[in-house]
């Protein structure tokens, strides 16, 4: 019998989520390189064996170059198909076209479902992601999706830095709700609720705040940040309403744009964000930014789904 | 034109979108291409699709992964939108042509480096199509080269070989191994003459540490044609127009029909039209993979041929067997052959191949350089240019060091004027520099990809440009219509 055991690929950009779950899984990344030429295609190759191997490709996609990303994961998994591996699981904790995932005019496309076919085409077996735009999303694949969550993280991080008993959880919008709700059930707290009626996407317009924050501290929580823009509103609306200080913790920290701007001239105390997107250059320019790592949560998934043991234990814990 | 067609543009190459509606007399349909904050494309359709035949024109130039992107969305958007056919029309289709090395940061696929200051500082250092050679050129300055990439470029049988090997899912590794030796793909087919002992040195190539590490393994590198093919058709696309792929083997990786223009026909009609005194011109293939599509021309012509070959071998002296090797006059500034044959045995060989001079340079610099290796590069020129006017013919033009080289061999050898003419010209990095250096009178490239920088650089006098435009508004019309587009494989348009 052939021994099966964990390849971890990671691309050549925004390595460091990789190298932490290399290093806490003991797992040295595989040797690979991706070159591009001036035009950006790419070329690949690995530079081990992976014949009847359990591929793990880790990547981070943020703002920027989207496209590329993209692109590079779905050549590295079609190079690890080619080369006959046994498994490829495509690690990428924040999914992206994930905000276009219906058809919310006539003739959007709904990139997010073409994202999925495109990934299963290059032959991805299994998908690993974290905190999900929607979770319905995961029924855009015809492989398996495990849709982690950063809410574990979140807890301990609030538990270890906030005074949480003064605290209250903020949900955005009316969408995230349900994750504020959870988050507040997990810490035995309130929430509080704000509606906001958006005009365009990356637009803000009026808000209403749903909900007693005075003398609280507020913990804003949301699945992804972009510009900011909601996050600052949302902060001068909680402390108009009397509010002792607020932070924000979102999972996925894209904070394109001006978003470094928008936080800097905020009234946020911090902006919370975890590892899923790259952004440790933005922490130099924003004092203000702070990170949960999450690479525990993905390492144990990873050691899990190589054993075939369950899962959904991350789901509610997280692993130190 | 019936009103049930519907042509969108992508934004890599609008003129050309506009040129193939005005031969089609209808307007572009309105489509918002753009970026979300975060990079991610966004598009929407501003005209409905139901039930409409969907064209949607997409060059694969630029950004390609954006390009590509944005037509995958567009696709989808399009067949999500209840659209009865989506086609896609990609004049350059991008990813067609994948190298067996990965490239450097410059674009030239990576070699090991020489550790010669000279040719380190010198930008014309790596190339394309070749395998590992130090000559000299003709500014003077030592190079090394060793790489192989383009499908074709090198061997006869190569395409046929990386057609096969991306068909059976690269179930064949391609080597690509110790760098001191030559990197090819087709390297298994040459005898090695093994040499145990490799000198690493203080060359801290990656590929060379890669290798070190993996001495078991052979580097490869993935093919993404069929990866492309799949996403496309994945993405909705019914069917495929392209122009001159560079492999013919592509179409079948799809799954859908493909229909592959062909340049020729108005490549033909330039030379005919535009090119003095043709009649007595040389079609001149760079490379010898590319020798059929040059004959044909040529026979269409009645003209001449001759063929630049690039061959390696193992280490035996004798010469080339079948080769006519024109002139040996200019030797000793520039070497109508150099070898970067490489122990001693094969430096005091070396002068029993006839007109291969072990030149002083080349000689040092291969016995500094590598110890390694027994095989012998060789640059020929098969066929007659002397005092003639060449036209040099390829599929594309990228790094354009096959040609510039190609060119600067012609030169060598007294041909009077030089054309190049190639389908797609890519232009990447720093190409257009090197071609304005060339000895190149005039280059001529169809307008697959947009020439506005082409023209810039190099000025209106040196660039013609063939449209194509009139072929692919044509073959959208007989596609829509139901009718045969087998006319235009062979007159054009």
């Amino acid at each position: 019998m052939a021994n099966n055991s964990i390849k971890l690929l990671a691309p050549d950009v925004h390595r460091g989520l990789a190298e932490l779950v290399s290093k806490r899984l003991g797992v040295p990344l595989t040797d690979c390189k991706l070159q591009r030429d001036p035009t950006g295609e790419v070329s690949f190759s690995i530079g081990e064996s992976v014949r009847d191997q359990d591929i793990f490709i880790i990547t981070q996609i943020g703002s920027g170059e989207v496209n590329d990303r993209v692109l590079e994961l779905l050549i590295m998994i079609n190079a690890s198909k080619t080369a006959s591996a046994r498994r490829i699981t495509a690690i990428i904790p924040n999914f992206p076209y994930a905000r276009q995932d219906r058809k919310d005019k006539s003739r959007a496309p709904i990139t997010a479902k073409l994202m999925a076919d495109m990934l299963t085409t290059a032959g991805c077996d299994h998908i690993i992601t974290m905190d999900l735009h929607a979770s319905q999303i995961q029924g855009f694949f015809d492989v398996p999706v495990d849709n982690l969550y950063a809410e574990p993280s979140v807890v301990r991080y609030i538990k270890e830095n906030v005074n949480y008993e003064e605290a209250i959880i903020i949900s955005p919008d009316a969408g995230g709700a349900k994750r504020a709700a959870g988050l507040a059930d997990r810490l035995d707290l309130n929430f509080a609720l704000i509606h906001k009626e958006r005009a365009r996407a990356n637009e803000v317009s009026r808000m209403v705040l749903v909900g007693d924050v005075t003398d609280k501290i507020c913990i804003i929580v949301d699945d992804m940040a972009d510009t900011c823009g909601t996050l600052a509103k949302a902060a001068e609306i909680l402390l108009q309403n009397r509010a002792k200080s607020v932070i924000a913790i979102v999972t996925h920290g894209i904070l394109s744009g001006n978003a470094i701007k928008n936080i800097n001239n905020s009234k946020l105390d911090k902006v919370v964000c975890t590892n899923t997107v790259p952004f440790e250059e933005k922490m130099k320019e924003c004092p203000k930014l702070d990170v949960i790592d999450i690479s525990s949560v993905l390492s144990e998934s990873v050691r899990r789904l190589h054993n075939g043991e369950s899962i959904s234990f991350l789901f509610k814990h997280s692993p130190l | 034109m019936s009103n049930n067609i519907v042509i969108f543009g992508g934004d890599s190459h609008p003129e050309l979108v506009n040129r193939i509606c005005e031969n089609l007399d209808i307007k572009p349909s309105q489509v918002e291409l753009g970026k979300f904050a975060n990079g991610e494309t966004s598009i929407s359709v501003r005209s409905s699709v139901r039930e409409k035949d969907v064209y949607v024109i997409q060059s694969g130039c630029g950004h390609v992964n954006d390009t590509f992107m944005q037509l995958l969305i567009l696709i989808s958007a399009c067949k999500s939108a209840s659209a009865s056919r989506v086609t896609a029309v990609m004049p350059y289709l991008c990813y067609s042509r994948q190298p067996d090395i990965p490239y450097t940061a410059k674009g030239a696929p990576l070699v090991s480096k020489p550790r010669n200051s000279l040719s380190s500082t010198s930008k014309t250092n790596d190339e394309n199509t070749t395998t590992n050679q130090s000559k000299i050129l003709h500014n003077g300055v030592l190079q090394s080269t060793n790489t192989v990439n383009r499908p074709g470029s090198e061997f006869p049988f190569k395409s046929l070989d990386n057609a096969i090997r991306s068909s059976i899912q690269m179930e064949q590794p391609v080597p690509v191994r110790e760098p001191k030796l030559a990197k090819t793909s087709s390297m298994s087919r040459i005898p090695v003459i093994p040499d145990g002992r490799i000198s690493r040195g203080a060359n801290n190539d990656a590929e060379e540490l890669f290798n070190a590490q993996n001495s078991g393994y052979k580097l490869w590198v993935v093919q993404a044609g069929t990866l492309i093919a799949n996403l496309l058709t994945t993405a909705g696309a019914d069917h495929v127009i392209t122009m001159d792929l560079h492999d013919r083997q592509f179409p079948g990786f799809f799954t859908v029909p493909v229909d592959n223009l062909y340049c020729k026909p108005m490549a033909q009609n330039y030379i005919q039209h535009f090119i003095p005194g043709y009649k007595d011109a040389v079609i001149v293939s760079p490379d010898a993979g590319g020798a059929k599509r040059a004959t044909a021309i040529a026979d269409a012509l009645e003209l001449s041929v001759a063929i630049i070959h690039k061959e390696k071998r193992s280490q035996l002296p004798k010469g080339p067997p079948d080769a006519t090797l024109t002139s040996g006059v200019s030797l000793s500034s520039k070497p109508l052959i150099s070898h970067n044959s490489v122990d001693d045995t094969i430096n005091s060989n070396s002068n029993q191949v006839p007109v291969l001079s072990a030149n002083g340079v080349a000689t040092e610099f291969a016995n500094s350089n590598a110890k390694s290796s027994k095989y012998i590069q060789t640059t020929m020129l098969v066929g007659d240019v002397r005092n003639k006017v060449c036209i040099l013919i390829d599929d594309l033009i990228d790094t354009s060091y096959t040609i510039t080289r190609a060119a600067q061999l012609l030169k060598d050898q007294g041909a009077t004027k030089i054309y190049a003419l190639a389908t797609h010209g890519i232009f990447s990095g720093d190409a257009l520099d090197r071609i304005k250096l060339s000895p190149i009178d005039k280059i001529i490239v169809s307008n697959t990809i947009p020439q506005e920088r082409t023209i810039k650089k190099l000025g209106k006098h040196r660039v013609g440009i063939i449209d194509v435009s009139l072929v692919f508004a044509e073959a959208i019309r007989r596609i829509h219509n139901g009718e045969s587009i087998s006319m235009l494989f062979e007159y054009g348009f």
